[in-house]
């Protein structure tokens, strides 16, 4: 897999383009040199070049003139045969009317053939270029003698200590820039790194545990006053904040459970109360005729059935709020005990409550118990906040090909902005809103189930989804 | 300089004056091997008893000049310039060359030129050695004479190298397609500079004639120095040193010899006259 560039690291980008313009730096040096290099060559070879054709202007100029063929053969055969000449391979010399007089090669060049032809594609000496030579290059000029143009000279130069010298150097160059820029390159890395040391330290600190920064300890801080470590201390500020900002938000969510129970008990208070001033009389009732036993058996049996109720109030309220339901599965008696919580609400609202539930027990027993009681508990005391007086609430349980569906619905104006945010979002939120709905979030994502919220026929609908794995489907 | 001297009575070139013996030559047919030289000048002067000092000219005209005019006392010249000025000059001594006061002049070409004739390299670059010399020019020029041919015509260009020796380099070097050469020359340097002759091979040989002669003026013939000069190059190969400046040129003795032996070249130059 190749790294994609935004995922190199920071110390690499710099080091690369760093690496890149000291390459480019290196590129631009060595051409310069190079360029230079060329210059001073190609004087060098037209001094050398000016000197050779002087030389042979003053030696073969009376020769060239009488036609002397002998004497300029033998005068190019001794200059060339001499120690020190050895730039000047090839030597050539016409006569004024273009024809070969003699050469140090005169196999190449027979005596009387068109000059013209040898000399194709030669450079004049006032534009010698050494740069594209191979290893010998080719001259052409003039042969004044006396102020009078006698004849031509044709030179094949040797040139090729000039072209290695360039070669050389050129790979000397490459050589020395490959390696300035590796070294520098390398400096640069490990001065990069321990520049960039913080930030690796912060980037590694922020990556550690997901949600939750932790600071950097105190000794691992940059020391003094710079940007690094001004940056470590607001970042440890940050991260402590952070912390304690998740132990509000834990502790929040700790209260909303209590909240939801909290409003239950004044509909619990009635619940309670509502059949104790018949309790009271049934034990009133009984004191006062002892001695009747139908009465009593009637007004024990009323107190009994009150009683009993009481009794069902007060386990279901304590098992709303026993901490050890943890792992406890849900089975549909969770949904007796939640209508039996939401009713006395229900009641007291003058609401009318729909209430199907079609999921099968073993369904269910895919689902934990207290998570359950504790999203639909808060959803349908919300809902029953949201409906006016004598609106409808409703829950629908259903299943559907491995997914547990809980819709509840109510008649109500619908969910705020914020409350919908609230419940939808993982992102933070502004306080306020309906009462458990972040709780509900929490529990629900902590299910790996989601949340959809629609309006359907005047009616809100939340619905949340719980997976409870494929191929169960009862 | 020279007219200054003329007008004062002067020969400007005496040899006269001083106790000295002027020789002339020219590297038309000697090489200037200093070896070759020293050791010739070294053992004329133990046989004559004075210094001899050489006169060198780059052409037989110009060794001729200062012969005619008296600037050297005697010359080692060619058949040809001495024929050509046979009523001024006289022969000392004709060298000996493998038993025989003759020789041959060579065509030559390049060793892998297909010609084996003069009339092969028809239209091509000749080199001749000296206007004035048998071997280097008549023996050629007087073949195509014969052969209704002229110089001009029969080559493309002709030119005059001044020496034997440098019509074999310019054969050899391929400057030339042919050459005009002293058969003694090539041969001499068959074993001195056999890498020379290796690139090179005989078209063609001329008739044997008169070695080149060492000659003065015949008016002189009776001056001692010259009588002694003239005894001193035939008894050469009697001394140590003179053998040694002989076998130096690989020549054998000097004999004293009369214009007939120039015959062969004398019909060569009446054929050239015929031209002119």
């Amino acid at each position: 897999m190749t790294p994609r560039l935004e995922n190199i690291s920071l110390s690499a980008k710099v080091l690369l383009v760093a690496t890149g313009l000291m390459v480019l730096l290196g590129i631009a040096a060595s051409q310069q040199v190079l360029s230079t290099l060329g210059r001073v060559q190609n004087d060098r070879i037209r001094e050398l070049a000016a000197a050779h054709v002087e030389a042979l202007s003053v030696a073969l100029g009376p020769l060239v003139l009488r036609n002397d063929v002998w004497e300029v053969f033998d005068t190019l055969d001794r200059a060339a045969s001499a120690s020190g000449n050895r730039r000047a391979v090839f030597t050539a010399v016409s006569d004024a009317t273009g024809r070969i007089l003699a050469a140090t090669d005169p196999f190449r060049a027979p005596v009387d053939s068109p000059f013209s032809e040898l000399a194709q594609g030669a450079q004049e000496l006032d534009q010698l270029d050494v740069s594209g030579a191979q290893g010998n290059m080719q001259l052409t000029a003039p042969l004044v003698y006396q102020g009078r143009l006698v004849g031509r000279v044709f030179s094949e130069l040797d040139v090729s200590d000039l072209v290695s010298e360039r070669v050389s150097v050129a790979r000397l160059l490459l050589l020395w820039n490959a390696v300035a820029t590796a070294g520098l390159a390398l400096i640069g890395y490990f001065a990069m790194r321990r520049m960039l040391a913080p930030i690796t330290l912060l980037a590694a600190r922020m990556s550690e545990t997901a949600g939750t920064p932790q600071p950097i300890p105190e000794h691992e801080v940059p020391p003094g006053d710079t940007e690094f470590s001004r940056l470590a201390r607001t970042y440890n500020s940050m991260a402590v904040a952070v912390r304690e900002k998740a132990e509000a938000e834990r502790r929040l969510a700790e209260r909303e459970r209590f909240v939801s129970l909290g409003r239950l008990s004044s509909s619990l208070a009635h619940e309670i109360n509502n059949p104790l001033g018949g309790l009271l009389n049934a034990a009133d009732t009984i004191q006062t005729y002892a001695e009747k036993p139908e009465v009593v058996r009637k007004s024990a049996e009323l107190l009994q059935r009150g009683l009993k109720h009481l009794r069902d109030v007060t386990r279901v309220t304590l098992e709303q709020n026993r901490t050890d339901r943890a792992g406890v599965p849900a089975s549909p008696e969770d949904f007796e005990d939640l209508h039996l919580l939401i009713d006395p609400e229900i009641r007291r609202r003058s609401q009318q409550l729909v209430w199907e539930i079609e999921a099968g027990r073993e369904a269910l027993a895919r689902v934990p118990s207290a998570q359950l009681r504790q999203i639909l508990l808060n959803l349908l005391l919300n809902a029953s906040t949201a409906a006016e007086p004598s609106g409808a609430v409703g829950l629908h349980v259903k299943q559907r090909k491995g997914e547990l569906r809980l819709a509840v619905s109510d008649s109500g104006p619908g969910l705020s902005e914020a409350a919908e945010q609230r419940l939808l979002s993982s992102g933070t939120v502004p306080p306020g809103g309906g009462v458990g709905l972040r709780l509900v979030h929490d529990l629900v994502h902590h299910l790996d189930g989601s949340i959809e919220v629609s309006r359907n026929s005047g009616l809100n609908v939340i619905e949340v989804v719980l997976p409870y794995g494929q191929g169960t489907d009862a | 300089m020279a007219s200054l001297a003329a007008i004062v009575g002067v020969a400007p070139f005496s040899a006269r004056a001083s106790g000295v013996f002027r020789l002339g030559l020219t590297p038309v047919f000697l090489d200037n091997d200093i070896r070759v030289l020293n050791g010739l000048s070294a053992s004329l002067s133990e046989a004559t008893g004075f210094p001899i000092e050489f006169e060198q000219r780059r052409t037989y005209e110009e060794v001729t000049g200062l012969l005619l005019q008296g600037a050297v006392d005697a010359a080692w010249l060619c058949g040809f310039p001495y024929l050509q000025h046979i009523d001024t000059l006289s022969l000392l001594a004709v060298p000996v060359w493998r038993s025989r006061p003759l020789y041959q002049s060579y065509l030559i070409a390049r060793d892998t030129d297909p010609a084996d004739a003069l009339e092969d390299v028809r239209g091509t670059v000749h080199a001749f050695s000296d206007p004035n010399s048998n071997s280097g020019y008549l023996m050629t020029v007087s073949d195509l004479i014969r052969m209704g041919e002229t110089p001009g015509e029969f080559f493309r260009r002709s030119i005059f190298t001044y020496g034997h020796r440098n019509v074999v380099r310019a054969v050899a070097d391929g400057l030339v397609r042919s050459g005009s050469v002293d058969g003694y020359v090539w041969e001499v340097l068959t074993t001195e500079e056999p890498e020379l002759t290796r690139r090179t091979k005989v078209v063609s040989k001329s008739e044997w004639v008169g070695f080149p002669p060492f000659c003065a003026r015949t008016d002189r013939l009776n001056e001692l120095k010259i009588a002694e000069f003239k005894t001193a190059l035939l008894n050469l190969d009697k001394l140590d040193s003179g053998r040694q400046a002989l076998d130096l040129l690989q020549l054998d003795a000097m004999v004293d010899a009369g214009p007939e032996l120039f015959e062969g070249i004398a019909a060569r130059m009446r054929d050239l006259d015929a031209l002119r």
